[in-house]
C-alpha cells in the first residue's frame, strides 16, 4: 500500500507540474535566453574582432622621435612616420591640430614607456596610435633579431605537455579535477532551481487546507518523499530541455563563437571520485531538502517561506569564501570545520573531493554524516508536517510540534 | 489493506485527556460507537469535538487514555476503510476536479480506472459530470463542497467521520447529503457526525454523546438523553374533574364552560406510560376527547446545556 501510493504521489505531483504553462515558461525561457544573447554576443565578437583588426591595419600619419634607434628610417616612412628632432613641439603639433599623432620612443622602451600622442578619435578609435606604435616595435626587434623563432619564443608563444603522477600512476591532472566537480555544479543546480519548489511543496498543503484529509489517508512520509521525486524527476526534465540542446550546440559549435575547444574525450573520470561524489551529492540533496520541507511546515504562507530560503541558499555559498584556504591548506582549521559542519559539508567536500584532497576516511565520515543527518532531518520534517501542516494560520514553536507526534 | 476484526466497538474511548499548553481542554473522556450505528458528537464551539476527532485518527497525540479504531490506535495503514470530512475543507484547489478525485481514490486503494469511473458517476449524480476537467477553485463554495464529500465517501467506507458536514451546503444541497448519508447508512456504515442540526441528528442518530467543557455531559440514545433532560408532557382535552395521580404533575390548567371543555398540560414522571395513563383517567370518570404526548427537543435540550456558563475553548487549539 505504501509503495503504491508513494507511485500515486510521485505521478500525481509530477504530472500535474508537466501540466502547468508556467512551468514551460520557466523551462524553456532560460536556453532561449542563453541563445539570444549567445548570439548576440557571438555577433558582437565578430564584429569587435574585424574592427580591432581594421584598426591594427590602418593608416595612420604620424611623427615619431626615435632614441632607442630600433626604429629604422624605412620602417618609419613603410608604417606613415615622419621623423622629428624636436620632442615638444611634437606634441604642441598634436595639441594644436597640426599633427594627427606623435610617437615617442625612449632610449629604452623595455624599462621606460613609449609615449603616444594623438588627437582624440573616442576610445575605441583611439586606439589605433598605440597599434601602430606596438606593430612598428615588433617589425623593428623582429628585424634586430632576424630569427622569428626567437622572435616568438620572446613573446612567450610557448607550447608545453605536462604529466603528473600520482600514487605511481600519471593523473589525469585538470582532466580528472572536472569530472567530479561536475557533482558540485549539479547540487549548485539542483537546489537552486528546485529548492524554492521543496520548500513550497508542503506550504500547498496548509495553505490549501488539505491535511486533515491528507494525513488521515496517507502516511506524511510518503508524502514528504513522493513530493521530493517529483520534484527531481521535474527538475530531471528540466534539466534535459536545457541540457540537450546546450550540448548539441556544444558539439556543433565548438571551437567557434566563444566556446572553448575541449574535447571531452580528454576528461579522465577517476572512479573513486565519482562515486564520493555521487554519495556526497545524494546526501547533501536529502539534507538540504528535508531542512526545506521542515521550514515549509513550519510557515504559514509560502511568502513566509521563501523568505528561509535565501537563509539556505547562503549556507550554500558560505564555503566558496574559503576557496584560496581549501586549495591552499585543506588541513587548517576553518576548512576542517566547513568540511564536517552540516551545511557547508556537502559543498566543501565536494571541492575537495574534485581537488584531490579529501581522504578516504574524511569523505565516508562526511558521507555517513549526511546521510544519517539527512535521515533524522526527514524524520524532523514529518514530525514538523504533521503537527505544523494544521496549524493554518499561525507560524509553529519548534519546541512545541517537537514535543508531540 | 488491514482485514477489519466483525467484533468490538468501531471506535473505543477511555480516559482521553488533552491538554494544550497548560490549558485541558478534554477531561477524561470516554464513549464507544458501535458497528453500524450513527453516533452524533455533540456540543457548542470550542467545546473539543474537532479535538477528539483529530486525536482519534492519529493527528493529535493525546496528553492521556487510548482511542481505538477498530480496537487499535489509528493510522493511514491501518485504518481499513475511513471516509473522514475534517471541519476544515480543503482540496488542490489549482487542480482539475477529476484529477483530484482519481488521485484520492488511488490513495484509498482504488485503481486508477475504477477512481475514475466512481468519480463520473458520482459527478453525474451531483449534476456536476460537466465540471470534470474545472480547476477546483473556479467552482462555487457549494460545488467545492460536493467534492470533497465525494472524495471522502469514496471506496464505500465502513466508518464515516463527518465534521460539520452540511457547513455550507444550501437547503437543496443539504438534502442531497442527507441522502448520501441515508444510504451509507443503510450500506452498513459506522456513522460519527459533528453537527449543530438538531433535527437531523433525531432524524439520523441512534445515539449521541454531548460534550460540554471537555467533559462528556450526556452520552446515549436520543430517547436517553431526551429523558434525562427533558420532559415529557400529556395534553388532555376533557369534561369532567382531572384527578390527581403520582404519575404527572399539573403544569397549566384551563377551566372549561357551558361552551368548551378542560384542558390541561401535564408534566410526566420519567416511568409513566401515556397510553396506561390514558386508561386511567378513562377509568376515573373522565371524558376525554384529546389525548397527545410529546417530548422537549434535542435543540431545546442543546439550548438549556449550552446556552449559559458554556466555557468557550476556540483558540486554545
Amino acid at each position: 500500500m505504501a509503495h503504491h501510493n508513494l507511485h500515486t504521489v510521485v505521478r500525481f505531483e509530477f504530472l500535474r507540474t508537466l501540466k502547468k504553462k508556467s512551468f514551460w515558461v520557466s523551462t524553456l525561457i532560460v536556453p532561449v535566453v542563453v541563445g539570444i544573447v549567445f548570439g548576440l554576443v557571438s555577433f558582437s565578437g565578430n564584429s569587435a574582432s574585424k574592427s580591432v583588426s581594421a584598426q591594427e591595419n590602418a593608416a595612420v600619419t604620424f611623427s615619431y622621435l626615435d632614441e632607442s634607434g630600433l626604429i629604422s628610417d624605412k620602417l618609419g616612412q613603410d608604417s606613415g612616420g615622419t621623423p622629428v628632432t624636436d620632442r615638444q613641439v611634437a606634441i604642441d603639433a598634436v595639441r594644436a591640430g597640426a599633427s594627427e599623432a606623435f610617437i615617442y620612443v625612449p632610449q629604452s622602451p623595455a624599462r621606460t614607456a613609449i609615449q603616444v600622442y594623438g588627437k582624440d578619435l573616442g576610445l575605441f578609435e583611439s586606439a589605433k596610435y598605440s597599434a601602430v606604435a606596438t606593430r612598428m616595435i615588433a617589425v623593428a626587434v623582429k628585424d634586430k633579431v632576424n630569427s622569428p623563432e626567437l622572435t616568438a619564443l620572446a613573446a612567450g608563444k610557448v607550447s608545453f605537455t605536462q604529466t603528473m603522477f600520482k600514487d605511481g600512476k600519471v593523473s589525469g591532472g585538470i582532466f580528472a579535477v572536472i569530472p567530479p566537480l561536475l557533482f558540485l555544479g549539479l547540487f549548485y543546480l539542483v537546489i537552486l532551481f528546485l529548492g524554492n519548489q521543496i520548500l513550497n511543496s508542503t506550504v500547498e498543503e496548509k495553505e490549501n487546507r488539505v491535511t486533515e484529509m491528507i494525513l488521515t489517508t496517507l502516511n506524511p512520509t510518503t508524502l514528504i518523499i513522493g513530493k521530493i521525486l517529483a520534484i527531481l524527476a521535474t527538475g530531471a526534465v528540466q534539466m534535459l530541455t536545457v541540457g540537450v540542446p546546450a550540448a548539441v550546440g556544444f558539439v556543433l559549435l565548438r571551437g567557434h563563437a566563444g566556446i572553448p575547444d575541449i574535447s571531452l574525450a580528454a576528461l579522465v573520470p577517476e572512479p573513486s571520485a565519482m562515486i564520493v561524489g555521487a554519495l556526497l551529492l545524494t546526501g547533501g540533496f536529502i539534507l538540504f531538502s528535508a531542512a526545506l520541507v521542515a521550514i515549509g511546515s513550519v510557515m504559514p504562507t509560502a511568502k513566509d517561506a521563501n523568505g528561509m530560503f535565501g537563509t539556505i541558499v547562503i549556507m550554500m555559498f558560505v564555503p566558496l569564501y574559503a576557496v584560496p584556504l581549501i586549495l591552499s591548506d585543506p588541513g587548517s582549521r576553518v576548512v576542517q570545520i566547513f568540511t564536517y559542519f552540516p551545511f557547508s559539508a556537502p559543498v566543501t567536500a565536494m571541492l575537495r573531493n574534485g581537488l584531490g584532497s579529501l581522504s578516504g576516511i574524511e569523505a565516508t565520515i562526511v558521507i555517513t554524516e549526511l546521510f544519517i543527518l539527512g535521515a533524522a532531518a526527514i524524520a524532523v520534517a514529518v514530525k514538523l508536517f504533521r503537527h505544523g501542516s494544521i496549524q493554518y494560520t499561525s507560524k509553529v514553536r519548534l519546541r512545541t510540534a517537537l514535543s508531540r507526534r | 489493506m488491514t482485514i477489519t476484526p466483525q467484533h468490538g466497538p468501531a471506535i473505543s474511548v477511555s480516559g482521553f485527556r488533552m491538554n494544550f499548553g497548560n490549558r485541558t481542554v478534554i477531561e477524561d473522556l470516554t464513549f464507544d460507537v458501535q458497528r453500524g450505528e450513527t453516533f452524533g458528537f455533540l456540543g457548542s464551539n470550542g467545546s473539543g469535538k474537532t479535538t477528539t476527532l483529530r486525536a482519534l485518527l492519529g493527528i493529535y497525540r493525546a496528553t492521556s487514555g487510548t482511542l481505538h479504531v477498530d480496537g487499535k490506535p489509528f493510522t493511514p495503514e491501518n485504518g481499513g476503510k475511513l471516509g473522514y470530512l475534517p471541519e476544515e475543507r480543503g482540496l488542490y484547489k489549482k487542480e482539475p476536479v477529476l484529477d483530484v478525485m482519481v488521485y484520492f481514490g488511488q490513495l484509498k486503494g482504488l485503481s486508477r480506472q475504477a477512481a475514475r469511473v466512481w468519480s463520473l458517476a458520482y459527478l453525474e449524480r451531483v449534476e456536476l459530470a460537466d465540471k470534470s476537467g474545472t480547476r477546483l477553485d473556479r467552482l462555487s463554495g457549494g460545488q467545492q463542497q460536493k467534492i470533497q464529500l465525494g472524495v471522502t465517501i469514496m471506496s464505500d467506507p465502513e466508518l464515516l467521520i463527518l465534521d460539520e458536514p452540511t457547513k455550507g451546503f444550501d437547503p437543496v444541497n443539504r438534502r442531497l447529503l442527507m441522502d448520501i448519508i441515508d444510504e451509507q447508512k443503510a450500506g452498513g456504515a459506522t456513522i460519527v457526525m459533528v453537527t449543530h442540526q438538531m433535527e437531523e441528528v433525531e432524524r439520523l442518530c441512534d445515539r449521541v454523546l454531548l460534550l460540554k467543557d471537555g467533559k462528556a455531559e450526556a452520552y446515549g440514545t436520543v430517547s436517553e438523553v431526551q429523558a434525562r433532560y427533558g420532559t415529557r408532557t400529556a395534553t388532555v382535552v376533557f369534561t369532567g374533574t382531572l384527578p390527581e395521580d403520582p404519575s404527572y404533575a399539573v403544569l397549566q390548567f384551563r377551566h372549561g364552560d357551558a361552551r368548551s371543555e378542560s384542558g390541561a398540560d401535564l408534566a410526566l414522571t420519567e416511568d409513566a406510560d401515556g397510553a396506561e395513563l390514558l386508561r386511567h383517567l378513562i377509568g376515573r370518570g373522565l371524558q376525554v376527547s384529546s389525548f397527545t404526548t410529546s417530548r422537549t427537543s434535542l435543540e431545546d435540550i442543546f439550548l438549556r446545556i449550552y446556552g449559559a456558563g458554556s466555557q468557550t475553548l476556540e483558540g486554545a487549539l
